[in-house]
């Protein structure tokens, strides 16, 4: 249960991180940049071994072997380098390889369209119900402050289809066909958001299955299985962090009234509210793209991701002084609160109060 | 005409489309990135995405001057007096200065002759950090602090401090093309241990007769200006002269010239001076790329006074969020209004939507 803060309080609220938030860039060096190139350095290696062992090899260890280290790169390469370089995180380094505009992903989605609608609408609108079209993506019903719609009864299905095409997810949803389907947005419209994206997933399926298989000629067909495997393992594995993020139980919606002149305190709020972490060690959070932290990167989504484990307890402890709940949980918790959610949410809601936390 | 010749240049244009072809399906499938990790991993100084020098060695000039010796994997070539855009990384910082090339243009080399100043970032990191072995990435050599093509009958050389990098540079060059007829090489330094290129200049005085080597140091006598300068060198007004140094201490002999500043040439190299009003109003902001100045009225960020301006600007959050505004700014200081921090770094990334202006400013707009 959260207190109500009055004005002052929220003002203060927001003045602790502003402070946090200095204090990380006024340290901000050598470190943050060694971390990000010893990921990078890992997921390049990675790569490598595993095109080396899907390419030469012909037995089925090496297969294994190098589909786990290809979806290894591509996890790393999407979640902790792609998705936080492209936040502008290392933007302060003026290392063109570390620059977050002109960075692009190994995945279907157009760098530039994910810059736009999740840098810009998810992060300044967060959780906002009608402004931010994360929540449930426009096709899923992740709150009860949805409406209902009979299409929603197949949701469980559609949710394990999205879990493994996520990366087709993730670009198609820069394309806004919800608002075409329910006549918001004009056809030709449509078409200019879904050329880049088409063009980036055609590039990215002549990657996966003609231009590396045909490079490993008689092996194609290994080759081709091998990046269909690891691009699979990297889209549950990617879907399985964000979903834990957003939509398990406790997590708040807001709506627009709300928030209208909202102080930057309320925002700091909202982004925590609006969020969830998932509890792990190390390697799991450098897996998750530091995603496992997801509260602070909302709070603070322009700072090294690497810096969310050691803000993390100081931001809770903030919290817990002004009676804010802090939503976090164990991996298995949150992924079966999620669960829950989708399946409730499939059907309608009975009578009963919105949940208001 | 041979079948050799007559191939080449259809070999050629062969060569670079087939080149092009694999540029362009190497960014396209995104394996360029992975093509300039492995090059920096096993041969960072045969990078071709930017010009990377070896450092040979690092010679020391004076107590707080040493020489960094450099091989670029190429070399555009430079005249004597220019200047090249040093990048280096400081604390994971990329910083980047310019500063002039000592050598000249016929030796095998590139020397940069490199002074540590006090509390300055990267001079100091250089002088602790770059060793024989490392590497450093240049830019393009550039500048107009050169001599004429035809070398004027009587010139003077005039340098303060390490102001003198240029100047060697021409004075070395002049000496190989044994071309140092009537030159006076005017050295005004702080005390005898300051002198840059001491014994050089006292080998180079001995082999050229025409050449008159002045050396003025601060502590033995008054501090040079316009009137010693008339003392030292009572020909000046028959002189084309080139001139580089401290910014007092150019000042201090500018008024020599008075009457024939044609002939006289310097090179400045002049920080940003942060504006009067607080607010930032009455600041300047010049747009590179359209070429367009504004006067800052002080009542909004940079994105809202541009905006006020007419400009037409891509932005998202307007507080300082989501890094759409971003832009860089190549000179001058702002503050960030969220964080009151202050950029007066070239080249620093910021955030219109949270800047506003302290000085005059360049943005790539």
């Amino acid at each position: 249960m959260n207190r109500t803060l009055p004005p002052h309080e929220i003002d203060a609220f927001g003045r602790e991180l502003d402070a946090l938030r200095q204090e990380v860039l006024d340290q901000r060096g050598q470190r943050d940049v060694d971390h990000i190139r010893s990921v990078v350095r890992t997921m390049r290696y990675a790569e490598a071994a595993g095109r080396l062992l899907l390419h030469v090899g012909i037995d089925p260890a090496t297969f294994a072997l190098g589909t786990g280290a290809l979806g290894l790169a591509k996890i790393l390469e999407n979640m902790e380098i792609g998705h936080n370089v492209m936040h502008g995180q290392y933007d302060w380094t003026h290392d063109p390889e570390l620059d977050g505009e002109s960075y692009d992903w190994d995945m279907a989605c157009a760098a530039h369209q994910w810059r736009e609608y999740h840098n810009f609408e998810h992060h300044t609108f967060t959780n906002i119900l009608g402004r931010d079209r994360d929540v449930g993506y426009g096709f899923l019903r992740v709150t009860s402050e949805q409406p209902w719609n009979p299409a929603h009864i197949i949701q469980p299905f559609v949710v394990v289809g999205l879990a493994f095409l996520f990366q087709w997810g993730i670009g198609a949803h820069a394309l806004r066909l919800d608002e075409t389907i329910a006549g918001r947005q004009s056809v030709a419209e449509l078409w200019t958001r879904a050329r880049p994206f088409l063009a980036k997933g055609a590039r990215q399926l002549f990657k996966d299955y003609v231009f590396f298989p045909g490079l490993a000629l008689v092996n194609a067909p290994r080759v081709a299985l091998g990046n269909f495997i690891a691009n699979g393992i990297r889209n549950v594995w990617a879907f399985a962090v964000i979903f834990c993020g957003h939509f398990p139980e406790g997590v708040r919606m807001y709506h627009e009234q709300e928030t209208r002149d909202e102080p930057r305190g309320a925002w700091y709020l909202r982004q925590i509210h609006g969020s969830a972490n998932i509890e792990g060690g190390r390697l799991f959070h450098v897996l998750s793209g530091h995603l496992s932290h997801q509260i602070e990167h909302h709070l603070f989504p322009d700072l090294p991701a690497c810096r969310y484990p050691e803000l993390a307890p100081r931001v809770r402890a903030i919290c817990e002084r002004y009676g804010q709940s802090y939503n976090t949980g164990r991996f298995r918790a949150q992924l079966t609160s999620v669960a829950r959610q989708i399946l409730e949410n499939a059907l309608p809601s009975r009578a009963r109060p919105a949940r208001m936390h | 005409m041979s079948t050799l010749a007559t191939n080449a240049p259809h070999v050629a244009r062969t060569a670079s489309f087939a080149l092009r072809t694999t540029q362009r399906l190497s960014r396209a499938l995104l394996l360029d990135r992975s093509f300039r990790f492995w090059v920096d991993e096993l041969a960072p100084v045969a990078s071709r995405a930017e010009l990377r020098a070896r450092v040979l060695s690092v010679v020391d000039v004076t107590h707080d001057v040493k020489t960094f010796v450099l091989a670029p994997r190429v070399w555009p070539g430079h005249l004597p007096g220019q200047w090249v855009p040093v990048e280096v990384e400081v604390g994971g910082i990329r910083l980047r200065r310019c500063y002039s090339i000592s050598s000249p243009p016929n030796d095998p080399h590139v020397e940069l002759t490199v002074k540590r100043i006090p509390g300055g970032r990267v001079s100091n990191w250089m002088h602790t950090h770059l060793h024989a072995g490392d590497f450093v990435r240049l830019g393009a050599p550039s500048g107009d602090f050169v001599l004429p093509e035809t070398k004027p009958t009587k010139l003077l050389l005039l340098s303060g401090g390490s102001g003198a990098t240029p100047l060697i540079a021409i004075l070395r060059d002049l000496a190989h093309r044994r071309a140092l007829e009537d030159v006076t090489y005017l050295h005004a330094a702080r005390s005898r241990r300051d002198v840059l290129f001491a014994s050089e200049l006292a080998r180079l005085s001995s082999l050229h007769p025409g050449l008159r080597v002045v050396l003025h140091l601060d502590d033995a006598s008054p501090r040079l200006d316009a009137t010693q300068l008339w003392v030292l060198v009572p020909d000046l007004a028959h002189r084309e002269t080139f001139l580089c140094g401290p910014t007092g201490m150019m000042d201090a002999v500018a008024p020599a010239f008075l009457g024939f500043e044609g002939r006289l040439h310097h090179e400045r190299f002049v920080a940003a001076k942060p504006a009067a009003a607080a607010s930032g109003a009455g600041a300047r902001i010049h747009l590179g790329r359209s070429k367009r100045t504004i006067t800052t009225t002080g009542r909004g960020t940079l994105l809202d006074e541009l905006e006020q301006a007419g400009e037409r600007l891509e932005y998202g959050c307007r507080m300082g969020i989501c890094n759409t505004c971003r832009c860089a700014k190549r000179s001058g200081v702002v503050e960030n209004v969220l964080t009151g921090a202050i950029s007066n770094e070239p080249d620093d990334d910021i955030r219109l939507c949270v800047s506003v202006a302290r000085s005059d400013l360049t943005l790539a707009l």
